[in-house]
């Protein structure tokens, strides 16, 4: 059910931009770290670009808002279940390529490790919403 | 589901944003309960319930 605005709405908003920006910092010490300091550069452009974006448009856009206030019940359904929806899409294709490194004749890494992941997160996830009720 | 909500809407002479605004939701959610394509959870249709002072199964009935 959606509520008036609150204190834990208004950082709710700030999630996704936060991370945007937090990724691009990553970047950029992973490209100091392996000396690709141009990629890090870029990758943190990127993100802070992405987070602007992102936030600039909501003005505009009652999805975009709504993705990041998460206030609106239809819309965080549908967040919800585009995520599941990209969630398969990446299983399907690390199972994809985990068979066709096998038939290259390959060991499957990390598309095996990567499917284990998703397999035991899951799993997880199962049991975890399960005993919730 | 059928529902009320436009009629009702109307009645008191509400936009779908003014609605929208009322219960804490988006313009495109009030125009989707509205046309059937989205179903609102209980609370909301309780919410909704409460804003025309009606109870839920005066605005929402299953099809028949």
């Amino acid at each position: 059910m959606s509520t008036n605005d609150t204190p834990q709405r208004t950082r709710q908003t700030w999630v996704v931009p936060g991370f945007a920006v937090a990724a691009g910092i990553a970047y950029l010490i992973a490209g100091i770290v392996g000396d690709e300091v141009g990629f890090g550069i870029f990758g943190l452009v990127l993100m802070v670009s992405l987070a602007v974006g992102v936030l600039a448009f909501r003005r505009h856009s009652e999805t975009v808002q709504g993705l990041l206030d998460r206030r609106d019940e239809r819309l965080v359904q549908i967040d919800v279940k585009a995520t599941a929806f990209a969630g398969s899409v990446v299983i399907a294709a690390i199972l994809i390529a985990f068979i066709v490194e096998i038939a290259r004749g390959h060991d499957g890494d990390p598309y095996a490790a990567l499917g284990a992941i998703g397999g035991v997160a899951y799993l997880a996830a199962v049991v975890w919403y399960r005993l919730r009720g | 589901m059928r529902n009320r909500v436009r009629e009702l809407r109307h009645e008191h002479g509400l936009s779908q944003a003014a609605l929208g605004a009322a219960l804490g939701v988006s313009r495109q959610t009030v125009n989707s309960i509205e046309t059937g394509r989205y179903l609102p959870s209980l609370p909301l249709a309780l919410a909704i319930a409460r804003h025309f002072d009606l109870i839920v199964e005066e605005i929402f009935d299953v099809d028949e």
